[in-house]
């Protein structure tokens, strides 16, 4: 697991560390950095995996910070166990644009990220989600290894690997699908063109199998978290752009349990390894279902043209200024900060 | 009897009914009451407009309100909901707030009096729970740790002890409040001793409804 993220002249984030826990809920004011932690962490995904579209200093370099031949940008994560003492450096300079990469110890010593093992193989896996109804919905040429696009896109493809690969697994889908949705009782799928899969929702009642493309976009993005949910195999972390957007407020206990599933996976009955999970939002319902949880709270402020982040557990003060108070209204209130500046 | 239930969390109240079924020897009508709820906080701002709409628009005979103590003071018997001298107790806060929203209620002719009951779990529903399991999981033992500051648990370690883990989904907190409502239902009275003010006093009012 990446315990925390140092981050230095990375656009808007110029000096700040991101503590991370298994599961993680960033919030703040638009232009807090929250989007940007997110993309930094795509960056060393896309340097560490194959799939090429490498980030470049220019791209990630802090708007108007006067840069030399020894201007650096940099992104340091660190390791907890079973990788505890270990660093990632990940560096964009003018002499090397596309960055340098190099995992060490505190005695300066590491495997280099072609053979960086578990480390590269756990930021390799790193995937950003900003889900997209249009994408979501629309039909996908199959393939043997399907995946969940960062919008969303080939989710009918990996709902039919998932119900021929783990069919026990698309089973418990349909069943939790249909607690957060009763109106639906079936995902089916439809061949719309040659090799172009696309899945249905069947309604409980009637039985009419409604197309993709018919159903509300909160629906659209909320099965698409869930889908993630149950994969066999997900993503070693992802990070969610709001995954609150678009699903109405109660259903959000239900979103919650989703990540849960993926970050905690042993409170599920799951065997399979925890998936970090980062996700942002705006949200006071949800921010509220983490009272319990302050330790995955980190909220995001901008001080002029920086933007700060701060663990909610990590103010001495938190449990006094509460009190018998909603977390949202004291959020809300910017007693907690990651409000919007007052004009 | 038709009874509407209020609670922090509404996966607790399948097992709150089956408590309050046992109270009441006979199997309760459920009334829903479609209001959101997230804790304690939220369950005091909504509980006028929940009365209000059982009042006016259901045929609810009947609504328990359970809340938990959280860190606050616990309910104690000597506690007059009505002077304000306990204005920390969330028990004689509700009690406050039902008196107020029950004198600005139009009387509708030919329906009783909406009986209502408040109950508060110490220093959680958990605590229920663990009832019988845990000999520390007793109201006299939060209130010791309420003046010493020495802990015998936290709510989240309630939790896991409850449910075997720190995050538990709505299914298995559904399941084992139900689970655990069947195992206290046998020895209700078991319960009361433990729990004399936030279990105890709710079945005593809950009895006197029969009267």
């Amino acid at each position: 697991m990446i315990e925390s993220v140092q981050f230095r002249n990375f656009r808007v984030l110029r000096d700040t560390t991101l503590p991370l826990s298994r599961f993680t809920l960033l919030l703040g004011p638009n232009g807090s950095g929250k989007s940007t932690a997110l993309q930094a962490l795509e960056a060393v995904q896309r340097r560490l995996s194959e799939s090429g579209g490498w980030v470049r200093f220019e791209q990630v370099i802090t708007t108007g910070l006067a840069v030399s031949e020894a201007t650096e940008v940099e992104v340091l994560l660190c390791w907890s166990a079973p990788c505890a003492g270990m660093t990632t450096q990940v560096i964009w300079s003018q002499s090397f644009p596309k960055s340098t990469v190099k995992h060490v110890n505190s005695e300066g010593e590491g495997p280099s990220p072609q053979d960086g093992g578990p480390l590269s193989a756990m930021l390799a896996g790193i995937r950003v989600y900003s889900l997209d109804a249009t994408q979501i919905a629309a039909g996908v040429r199959l393939v043997p290894s399907m995946e969940l696009g960062r919008g969303g896109a080939h989710l009918a493809g990996v709902l039919d690997r998932l119900r021929d690969d783990a069919p026990e697994r698309f089973k418990a889908l349909n069943e939790e699908w249909g607690r957060w949705l009763p109106e639906f009782d079936q995902i089916l799928f439809d061949t719309v063109g040659e090799g172009v899969r696309a899945f249905r929702l069947r309604t409980r009642q009637g039985h009419y199998a409604m197309p993709a493309s018919d159903l509300s976009q909160g629906t659209l993005l909320a099965l698409a978290i869930l889908t993630l949910a149950y994969l066999p195999n997900p993503p070693a972390m992802v990070c969610f752009e709001e995954p609150d957007r678009g699903i109405h407020p109660r259903l959000l206990r239900d979103v919650q349990d989703a990540l849960y599933r993926l970050s905690y996976p042993e409170s599920f009955g799951e065997t399979r390894p925890p998936v970090q999970v980062l996700a942002t939002t705006h949200s006071p319902y949800f921010l509220d279902l983490h009272r319990d949880h302050p330790e995955e709270v980190v909220i995001a402020s901008r001080i002029g043209q920086e933007a700060r982040f701060e663990r909610l557990s990590d103010r001495r003060d938190l449990e006094e200024i509460l009190g018998d108070a909603p977390l949202s209204e004291v959020w809300y209130s910017g007693i907690l900060g990651g409000v919007p500046v007052e004009r | 009897m038709r009874v509407a239930i209020l609670s922090e969390s509404e996966y607790d109240e399948g097992a709150v009914r089956i408590l309050i079924d046992g109270i009441l020897g006979s199997s309760t009508e459920p009334v829903p009451v479609p209001v959101a709820r997230n804790g304690w906080a939220s369950v005091r701002i909504i509980l006028p407009v929940a009365i209000k709409h059982l009042h006016y628009g259901t045929g609810a005979e009947a609504l328990v309100v359970g809340v938990d103590s959280d860190d606050s003071p616990v309910h104690q018997p000597i506690h007059n909901p009505l002077s304000g001298a306990y204005q920390e107790c969330r028990v004689c806060q509700l009690h406050a707030v039902v008196a107020n929203t029950e004198g600005q209620l139009r009387r509708i002719s030919g329906r009783p009096r909406m009986k209502i009951g408040i109950g508060m779990a110490v220093p959680a529903i958990e605590a229920w729970y663990r009832c019988g399991i845990d000999p520390h999981a007793t109201e006299a033992a939060w209130i010791q740790a309420l003046q010493s500051k020495i802990y015998p648990y936290t709510r989240v370690s309630l939790k896991e002890a409850v449910y075997g883990v720190s995050r538990p989904s709505r299914v298995l907190k559904t399941g084992r409040g139900t689970e655990e409502a069947r195992r206290l239902v046998q020895d209700l009275l078991f319960l009361e001793q433990w729990f004399p003010s936030g279990f105890g006093l709710l079945a005593e009012g809950v009895r006197n409804w029969e009267a």
